[in-house]
């Protein structure tokens, strides 16, 4: 009795498994139909620019002077790769301390777009990781002694320049932005950096207080932080069907 | 969706931004930066014992001011900050200090101060240690010496640096013994 039972739904599963199939195979044809019309074509090429961000901080904050340049390259669909190098200038002020930063710094890594485009529109939301490395010089101007008894004074100060050359530092970055297309092959982008220092040669009694691409260090940590404004034109070299 | 999450993240890193600033711009009290001369009084017959001073007043030659915390003062302890513009500090040290206007305050001409003050005069060479960016930079000092300058009536009667070639790196322990 219960055998019986059960191969009869089992039959019944099946018929209704083949009208399934057999619908589905007729919407196939007609979707198929529909997509050949619509085939889009994505740009590929090399998008070069500049970081807007730090020009305009270069014109308005008079201890900064910077400008980066930056490039991606589409591999994919939804992969570039992408690089920044630049030059820097930083004076940093503080109660005791007035510190120059200068030199340069080069990033390259990769960007992955994680939004997906309405038609043939080319917008990114991307995120990407980089590897920085920069060399540079800091000049300690002048510096004054730090004492929490201030009975005797004034504490000694020196503004004998002292200068600490070639030196280097390496890190990793995690890069998050969007790049939106104005017009046609420019692009305006807005990115935020997370990064984490790796290694950097120490100064003989001193400290690297803000190196070129990596931005402010701190005390308590390894991380910086960093963010661009870019402005970019896409060199257009070929075209491939959107996925 | 996804870029909303992408913008969580982009709020998130500001976020870390603005926070990562504070803490590092304020050269935390816990941090040793320069140190003081810290000196100890002892017994001269019973050199074990460390032995009070009494109505004990400090003062810095070229100072207008007595040092704060130590304007008539009973201790057995002292810790004397250095110049560190300079190679030589004096302070006058002044047991069982009085002091007498008679009755013109305005008039310093015939105010009687009574106790016995010592002058002691320390040299030393300065070097200067790199601490963090908020505290720049700190003094020590090394070769570090203690005179007690000679006059008819002495209340400190000797010294003892504590190490050869005195140095003053830190406040963990005293630098100096003085005998009275």
């Amino acid at each position: 009795m219960r055998q019986q039972h059960i191969s009869s739904y089992f039959i019944s599963f099946l018929m209704g498994l083949l009208v399934c199939v057999s619908v589905d195979a007729q919407n196939d044809s007609i979707v198929n139909a529909v997509n050949d019309s619509v085939k889009v074509k994505q740009q590929y090429g090399l998008r070069v620019g500049g970081d807007i961000g730090k020009l305009i901080r270069t014109s308005i904050d008079d201890k900064y002077t910077g400008f980066e340049v930056n490039a991606d390259y589409r591999l994919k669909q939804n992969l570039y790769v992408a690089g920044e190098l630049g030059i820097e200038e930083k004076n940093t002020i503080n109660d005791y301390l007035n510190v120059t930063s200068n030199g340069t710094y080069l990033k390259a890594g990769i960007d992955y777009n994680l939004y997906r485009n309405w038609l043939d529109m080319e917008n990114m939301v991307y995120t990407g990781f980089r590897i920085g490395a920069s060399t540079f010089s800091q000049t300690l101007n002048s510096f004054s002694v730090y004492s929490t008894d201030q009975y005797w004074q004034p504490q000694y100060s020196s503004s004998d320049a002292q200068k600490f050359n070639n030196l280097s530092a390496f890190w990793v970055e995690l890069i998050v932005g969007i790049k939106v297309e104005l017009f046609n092959h420019l692009y305006l982008g807005l990115n935020a950096q997370l990064k984490g220092l790796v290694s950097e040669t120490e100064p003989n009694n001193f400290q690297n207080i803000y190196i070129p691409g990596f931005n402010k260090t701190y005390d308590s940590s390894k991380i910086g932080v960093g963010y661009g404004y870019t402005l970019s034109y896409l060199i257009p070299l070929y075209k491939k069907d959107k996925k | 969706m996804k870029h909303y999450k992408i913008l969580a993240i982009l709020f998130g890193i500001f976020t870390i931004m603005t926070i990562g600033c504070e803490p590092d711009d304020i050269c935390p009290e816990s941090t040793p930066t320069t140190p003081s001369l810290i000196i100890r009084f002892y017994d001269i017959s019973n050199q074990e014992n460390k032995k009070n001073v009494f109505k004990f007043r400090i003062q810095g030659v070229d100072n207008d001011a007595p040092l704060p915390n130590y304007n008539i003062v009973t201790t057995d302890s002292i810790v004397l900050p250095l110049k560190t513009d300079a190679t030589s500090t004096q302070y006058k040290l002044h047991e069982d200090y009085t002091y007498n206007d008679n009755g013109t305050p305005d008039d310093t001409s015939d105010d009687t101060i009574g106790g016995n003050e010592d002058i002691i005069t320390i040299n030393y060479s300065t070097e200067e240690v790199y601490v963090s960016r908020a505290c720049g930079y700190k003094t020590i000092f090394k070769n570090v010496t203690l005179t007690i300058e000679p006059d008819a009536d002495n209340w400190i009667q000797s010294k003892e640096s504590l190490t050869e070639n005195q140095s003053v790196e830190d406040e963990t322990a005293a630098h100096f013994k003085l005998f009275h």
